[in-house]
Order: structure tokens, then sequence, then C-alpha cells
């Protein structure tokens, strides 16, 4: 068999074939593990970070901070029927997974979709804080087309369920210098303290067009605009008046202000 | 100056990504942060040393009809595992470099020593030359990195060296150059600068421009 015949090219191939993905099916299974605990941690830190649970300095090591996360009361909620509990474990529940399944999301009608979504998942897994045995706070996930992908983040609600307690973006893909501002801390900043609501169901929140004057009417509905990122700040307000709107977690919250809801005593117990 | 050593010649005499302009993508894309640029450089070296060894040890067996196969194939089992263990051990660099890492397979450079170089030399000198290659690659990617890090934010590796005018300070943040053709700019000023130095890499233009047809006199 000469080095350069059809049968000897073939064997070769199979041979790297089978060597080859022999070692990347490897790697992929054996890492796997360490690459979902990650997950777990970076979600950990990025809830945490606006429950107000995180100690001052912000060092914590990971066992003590997935520690902290899995004492918080997460819920997968049923966003349609606005109901504060569903069938999934919070924890294995997959939100983008349920985004593109017919069976358990929905269409968004083109004239409430601001936010360009599509479609959006019925259920989403939220996180609850009490004290005292109250609500005090709860941490909502939110997402909306930026400029040039999805951006996902949290917002967290004080008790009132009206003022923004935290915001982050831990997925973007703004422009650098631009529009990345909306993951930078002295932005987010910015958003504690401002109300989505006046009195009505209306999202009155926006990203103003400039800087917010701290007496001017209105200002407690406003963030300062982003220096030359106009698309990513309309994106952000288009994504917050979605998801505080009748489409979004409108129903829900109206329903916890209605009835506020009681700790559960089963998460009493694990607390004390 | 005339024996070529493959450690140290690709650094700046043969450096791959100014002298032969392989691997452009990856220093546009990443260089906007000096930590990215030097895990990028580091993946890439990784890779490079891997797929030499592996296709200099079988370059005797390989048929050439589908040497580029197996080339390709080995380049490609190698930066998946690459980016497999950055996934898990270095997360947050990874997700900053997203899919720049998969896309090492498509840096013309790794097939290009792979070819170039391990297809005829021993082991020994693919290893060397892998390194070589990748640390002239560094070279590169870290200085353009150093420079756009430093005046688009004012920082280098993520700690602030000058405070920028938008959180309270005095250093005004260059948005161009965070911005992907800044990386072009400052390649082709530094490709400039080597030219100049190296004579001899100068190219010969593609073509003379035409002589104007002189007027006549009638």
């Amino acid at each position: 068999m000469t080095k350069d015949s059809p049968i000897r090219a073939l064997l070769t191939v199979l041979v790297t074939a089978v060597v080859c993905s022999f070692f990347v099916s490897g790697s992929v299974v054996l890492l796997r593990p360490i690459q979902l605990n990650n997950k777990l941690l970076e979600r950990s830190g990025n809830v945490l970070a606006l429950t107000g649970q995180l100690p001052a300095g912000g060092e914590i090591g990971d066992e003590a901070l997935l520690d902290l996360f899995k004492s918080l009361d997460a819920r997968v909620v049923d966003i349609d029927e606005a109901e504060l509990g569903s069938e999934f474990d919070p924890y294995t529940f997959d939100g983008r997974k349920a985004a593109a399944d017919p069976e358990l999301s929905v269409a968004v009608p083109s004239a409430e979709d601001i936010a360009s979504l599509g479609r959006r998942s019925s259920y989403k897994t939220i996180y609850l804080v009490w004290k005292d045995g109250q609500l005090d706070r709860i941490v909502l996930p939110i997402r909306g087309a930026g400029m040039w992908s999805m951006l996902y983040g949290y917002i967290s609600l004080e008790s009132d369920l009206n003022t923004i307690a935290g915001v982050m973006f831990y997925e973007h893909n703004e422009t650098p210098g631009l529009g990345d501002q909306i993951a930078k801390p002295h932005w987010q900043a910015k958003w504690i303290g401002k109300k989505l609501y006046e009195d009505t169901d209306d999202v009155l929140f926006h990203v103003a067009e400039g800087p917010v004057a701290a007496g001017a009417s209105g200002a407690e509905y406003q963030v300062d605009a982003l220096t030359g990122a106009t698309i990513t700040a309309n994106a952000v307000t288009a994504l917050v008046q979605y998801w505080f709107g009748p489409h979004g977690y409108g129903p829900l919250l109206q329903r916890l202000r209605d009835q506020p809801p009681q700790k559960p005593a089963e998460a009493a117990g694990q607390e004390s | 100056m005339s024996i070529q050593h493959p450690l140290t010649t690709p650094l700046i005499k043969e450096n791959p990504l100014a002298l032969r302009v392989l691997g452009v993508c990856p220093a546009l894309a990443i260089t906007n942060s000096l930590t990215s640029a030097l895990i990028m450089s580091a993946a890439l070296t990784v890779v490079l040393i891997i797929s030499n060894t592996i296709v200099s040890l079988v370059r005797t067996l390989l048929p050439s009809s589908v040497r580029l196969i197996v080339q390709i194939t080995v380049i490609a089992s190698a930066v998946t595992v690459i980016d497999q263990f950055l996934k898990a051990f270095l997360p947050d660099a990874a997700a900053r470099l997203s899919v720049y890492v998969a896309l090492i397979v498509t840096n013309c450079m790794v097939l290009g020593r792979a070819e170039g170089c391990a297809m005829k030399e021993d082991v020994r000198t693919s290893i060397l030359d892998a390194i070589g290659n990748g640390l002239g690659f560094s070279l590169i990617l870290i200085v353009v990195a150093f420079q756009r890090e430093l005046v688009g934010k004012g920082s280098l590796m993520g700690y602030q060296i000058f405070e920028p005018i938008s959180q309270g300070g005095w250093f005004p943040e260059n948005a161009l150059v965070t911005l992907a053709p800044s990386a072009f700019f400052i390649i082709g000023v530094l490709v400039w600068a080597i030219r100049s130095w190296k004579a001899e890499q100068r190219e010969e233009p593609d073509f003379k421009p035409i002589p104007l047809p002189r007027k006549e006199k009638r």
C-alpha cells in the first residue's frame, strides 16, 4: 500500500477523527461539573448583589456565596396567571430554554413587543427576601434587545414593589465605551431609589435624554442618559417598560400589592 | 544573522502578524483590554505548540492528499479543549473573549505553521517554532492592547491608572481607541516602524504607476 493510496488516506482520516473526538469529548465531559458550578456562582453573585445581603467589602468565599444564595427564597413564578409559584424547581429551571419552548412560552403581541422579544417564557425565576415575616425585596430577571444583542439583567424592588433597590446587566454586547456603560456600577448606582409607577399601572420610569437634575419634575422616574448610546438607552427604557407593564410582571406585582404575601413557614425554619 | 533560529526569528524578523499579516482578526477584536490580550496570547501559543507537536510527530505518516484535513482536525480539537479549560478555570476571561477563543481555529497562523514548519521539521524545531511564533504574535497583541486600554479607558489589566472624567477624574477617555478599527491604525504604525528598521521586510510594489504621457508640443 503506497503512502498516497486512497485506502491509506481514508484510514488516516478515520484514525484522526476517532482520536481527536476522544480528547474533545473527554475534556467536555470532565470539565462540565466545574463549568456548571461557575455558572451557578456567577448567578449567585449577580442576584445576591441586588438583595443587599453581601458583606460591605464584597469579599466572600465561593462556599459562603452558594450557601447565602441557597438561603434565598427562589420561586419559579407564572407571570401569565400572576401566580407566585409553579411546579418547577428554581435551581434547575432554565428560563432561556423555556422562552424558546412553545409549551412554556407565549408570543408577545407586536403592539406590546417594545423590547423586541418575539416570545417570552411564561415562567420566570425570581428571588424573594424576607425580613420580620414581611417581603423586603424582590429580584426579577429582565431582558430586551439592545443595539447588538440581547441584554440580560436583574432588577430588585423594595417592599413597596415600586422603588428600585438595584439593577444589573450581566450579559450584553453593547459598544465598548458607549453602550457598555449599562454594566458600569456608577451608572447602575443612579437607579437606586427611582420609582417605576406613580398612581396608575403606567410605567413612568425611563432613561432620560440628558442628565437628570435632582429637583426637576419627574426626576424620581428618570436616570441619566448614556452619552453617545441613544439606542442602548432606548432599549433599556423599552425593556423596563415592557417587563413592568401589563404583559410583564405588572399583574403579578399588582396582586402582591393587593394581597401582601406571607413568609412561608418552611423558609422561616431554614433561616433560624 | 544568516542562521535562522526557530525561537527568535519569529519575534521581529519574521513576525507572523507584522510581516505575514496573519491573525489580524483576534488582534482587532480582543486588544481593547490587556488581560484579554494576555489570555488570548497564552491560548494561541498553547494551541500552536500542541498542533505543531502532533503534526510534526505524524508528518511522515500523512498522505499528502489529506494532510490539510488532518491538520485542521488536530487544530480544532486543540482549540476546543483549550476553550473548555478556559471556561472551567477562568470563566470571567472566557466570557470576555467569548467566541474568539473558538475562532483560533480560523487563525491562519496556526495552520500556516503546521503546514510551513511542522510538516517539514523535526519535533524539537517545530516546538521551538511554535513558541517563537506564539511569542511574536503575543508581542504585537500586548503592545497594541497596552496602548488601547491605557488611552481608551485609562486602566491597565482592569486597574485604573488614570481617573477618567466620567468618574470624576481628569483623564479624557478616547472611545475611538476602544473600537476595533483603532487596532488597525496601531498595527499599521507598528508594521511601518518595523519595516523602516528592517529594510529587507519591505515589499516590492505590486505594480508601478504608469508614467503620465508627456504633452507633445505641436
